[in-house]
């Protein structure tokens, strides 16, 4: 009984100092920050939310919002609803939020309807296409996301320029007959997300598409799955999954001795997972938002030093996902730069910052952020997708560039 | 008897069924839980928006949660598929609403309603089996559940999730924290004081009965496949509305969410609080919500030191933080095995014979 007593005690404590340590301070503003450090996405989400915290903490250390500091706090909510909902109420009420960097579909979704309401900005790493209609106006669009914000190709339009670069790559081969393409992921919002919008775009293009393969988002054993795939005759497999999932559909498929052209959404593809397979990653293909750690353009001096902010000694190389980190969080910066300017930084203000500049780079990230559009009945920010091929010889991994497909903002993909 | 207020005091004799079985012990604890509603009627009007989601928390998965308690604590089955009921009265709440256009306040019970349906037929094994496999029967409705969120595009909207409506009652919109704040607070009086009610009649204790002793209760007459799956039923209907409250307080449903864990969560709950007590229940599913926002209270307190601002240490403690949750779950099943409503009778029994004990 002592022992609740005293646990009771010291954390209705902890609560109550909690409570009163959150005065606000003089010219700051405050940014919420949910990151997954310790949950499913974690793989991913690490990486991400460093490239986040570490851009927030380079821009105070360098006069902040034009002399206006940001205040930020890193919570790590381990894809756990419920803790992203109650740090959002917190910080809402407590903290007078601008603006927050999300993370994952969780979340994201979660807050849709309370940011819309509450006014206040969100820039996340959740892709989903249906975030891109502000204003509900494709029929397909359930609910209307007019403060979401991500930087970067939505999953259906990332997945849309990789069957374009498959249509191409199979008539560059000289092939004959139908390409067959599948889906390969997990029965879940994030790899389904772009499913429908994609196989729809690959008969278009004359694909013939094949019944999706489920396989789980946790690593396991995907030979049945890999069979499925060799007796369908699949000639080109989009991946929605991410981390070891990617890695274990890989090893099975190697096994079964398939032979797929692998091409995966965004977080299924960077150096540490082709490190962590090994031998079997042969030509994956990709897709990019930001050039590599070692490329070789100007605004990656500005990245180096912001990744200085928690790796003093700089020599760690960052994957693609911290880099696009970075990128979401410049956006915003300019955003309450622009709102500054034009009536002080709050949600309202910040969200027509977004639509202030047209095909826009934050400035000293040119060549890392690719030039990006939001219009406030469209925020496909980015309609360029790079598109790179993964390969592991020898204990090398190499990275090259194959492609760079630009897609048309059509009125039937908006939000889709 | 000046500290012993919300004791049974000496000399206080049942001599009647209807006496015995009084939701409150007597009439002081009864006054003070009259006292504490009409107090919490006014938290609005002094806590902050994190302090009533918090509590909008607590409802929503305290309601789910009882029902998980009559269903194990109460009837001794097992449900290992109670995130996924709980997230089908979401979806059926918010469908219901867009497609059928019944007003939000109906759909709420109608989504109880058929999440119940749908709870007995995946409670139809337990008039065969029981234990064991049991359980993995219920995992199989988790799971077959879960993929049918993800496909049933006309129901749960897919991938994209559906939208719900914020309540709406006479032009008045329940969409706010401090609004919401009552509708919590009444579904939570509302379904616990049923439940209480529950296990005071003939079917709440032919489901102690079942739980006790099976053999025994089927030869007193108690029909076991009919309260097995009564008691399916009920559950099913808590989570149910569990799940809609959930839906309409987001106003989106997403898929995401209502997994395995969200079940093992809800078992978590009743196993602190204590099984096969209403209070106790309500009491585990406020230490479950409010133990992660302790532990990230206590790390951000870590943070706004000097030495504790180091972006290597503040990972650290994020991940010390899921740990610790993880750490106090297992001693709790060590050190409470009867759940957080014994530990209370406990305390209020030291305290009836304080300072002088037998």
């Amino acid at each position: 009984m002592k022992l609740s007593k005293l646990t009771l005690a010291t954390l209705s404590a902890v609560t109550m100092m909690a409570a009163n340590s959150a005065a606000a301070k003089e010219d700051k503003v405050f940014v919420g920050h949910l990151a997954d450090m310790s949950g499913p996405t974690a793989f991913v989400g690490k990486e991400y939310a460093d490239g986040v915290r570490d851009a927030m903490a380079y821009i105070n250390a360098n006069g902040g919002i034009k002399g206006t500091g940001l205040d930020f706090e890193t919570v790590d909510y381990a894809y756990k609803v419920p803790q992203a909902i109650a740090s959002y109420k917190k910080w809402k009420s407590r903290k007078k939020m601008v603006a927050m960097q999300g993370w994952g579909t969780a979340d994201t979704e979660a807050l849709i309807s309370f940011v819309a309401r509450d006014k206040i900005p969100v820039y996340s790493a959740s892709y989903s296409g249906h975030l891109t209609d502000p204003k509900g106006k494709n029929p397909h669009t359930k609910k209307p996301a007019p403060y979401n914000f991500f930087y970067g190709a939505s999953y259906s339009d990332s997945c849309r320029a990789l069957v374009q670069w498959a249509a191409k790559d199979w008539k560059d081969k000289g092939s004959k007959g139908k390409p067959k393409f599948t889906h390969i992921g997990a029965n879940h919002p994030f790899p389904n997300a772009p499913k429908a919008a994609c196989a729809e775009y690959a008969t278009e293009l004359g694909f013939d598409v094949q019944p999706s393969v489920v396989i789980s988002m946790k690593p396991g054993d995907f030979k049945a799955q890999c069979l499925s795939l060799k007796s369908s005759g699949t000639h080109y497999g989009y991946i929605g999954n991410l981390g070891g999932s990617v890695m274990s559909l890989i090893k099975s498929c190697n096994t079964v001795g398939t032979d797929i052209q692998f091409m995966s959404n965004i977080w299924g593809g960077d150096r540490k997972i082709f490190e962590a397979i090994g031998e079997g990653v042969k030509d994956y293909i990709f897709p990019t938002m930001t050039p590599f750690w070692d490329s070789n353009v100007s605004g990656m001096k500005l990245v180096k030093n912001i990744s200085k902010m928690s790796d003093s000694s700089g020599t760690k190389s960052r994957p693609h996902h911290y880099i696009r980190g970075v990128c979401s969080a410049y956006y915003m910066k300019e955003a309450m730069e622009w709102a500054k300017d034009n009536g002080g930084i709050t949600g309202a203000n910040v969200k027509k910052g977004m639509y202030a500049t047209q095909n826009w780079v934050p400035k000293g990230l040119e060549g890392v952020c690719l030039p990006a559009t939001w219009k406030d009945d469209d925020h496909r920010g980015i309609a360029e997708v790079n598109i790179y091929k993964g390969n592991f010889d020898k204990d090398n991994v190499s990275i090259e560039q194959v492609d760079t497909v630009s897609l048309e903002r059509r009125a039937d993909w908006l939000g889709y | 008897m000046s500290t012993s207020v919300t004791m049974r005091p000496c000399g206080d004799f049942r001599t009647s069924y209807k006496q015995d079985t009084t939701i409150f012990e007597t009439k002081t604890i009864r006054w003070f839980a009259i006292l504490a509603i009409a107090f919490a009627c006014f938290a609005p009007f002094i806590l902050d928006a994190y302090y009533l989601t918090l509590f909008i928390q607590v409802s929503y998965l305290g309601i789910a949660a009882l029902g998980l308690n009559i269903l194990v604590g109460f009837t001794g089955q097992i449900s290992l598929g109670h995130g996924a009921f709980f997230g089908f009265g979401a979806f059926a709440s918010a469908w219901l609403n867009t497609q059928f256009n019944i007003p939000v306040v109906f759909c709420i019970p109608l989504a109880g309603f058929l999440t119940m349906a749908v709870g007995m037929m995946f409670g139809m094994p337990a008039a065969r089996i029981k234990g064991l496999y049991l359980a993995i029967a219920t995992l199989a409705a988790q799971f077959i559940i879960e993929d049918f969120f993800g496909r049933a595009e006309w129901f749960s909207g897919g991938s994209a999730g559906s939208l719900a409506e914020p309540i709406n009652i006479f032009g008045f919109t329940f969409d706010t924290d401090e609004s919401f704040y009552y509708v919590a607070l009444f579904a939570l009086v509302f379904m616990f004081i049923w439940g209480c009610n529950l296990m005071r009649t003939r079917d709440g204790r032919a489901f102690v009965a079942v739980r006790d002793h099976y053999l025994s209760a089927e030869i007193m007459g108690v029909k076991l496949n009919k309260y097995r799956l009564l008691s399916f039923g009920i559950s099913s209907f808590y989570a149910g509305i569990g799940g809609a409250l959930y839906a309409h307080y987001l106003g989106y449903v997403s898929a995401e969410g209502f997994t395995i864990f969200m079940s093992i969560q809800f078992l978590a709950m009743v196993i602190i609080g204590g099984l096969g007590s209403i209070k106790g229940t309500l009491m585990g599913v406020v230490f479950m919500v409010l133990l992660p926002e302790a532990m990230e209270a206590s790390v951000s307190l870590v943070k706004e030191t000097s030495i504790g601002a180091h972006p290597m240490l503040v990972d650290g403690l994020a991940y010390i933080k899921e740990m610790a949750i993880g750490l106090v779950i297992i001693l709790f099943l060590i050190f409470e095995p009867e759940g957080l409503a014994h530990r209370w009778n406990q305390i209020k029994n030291y305290w009836k014979s304080y300072p002088f004990a037998y």
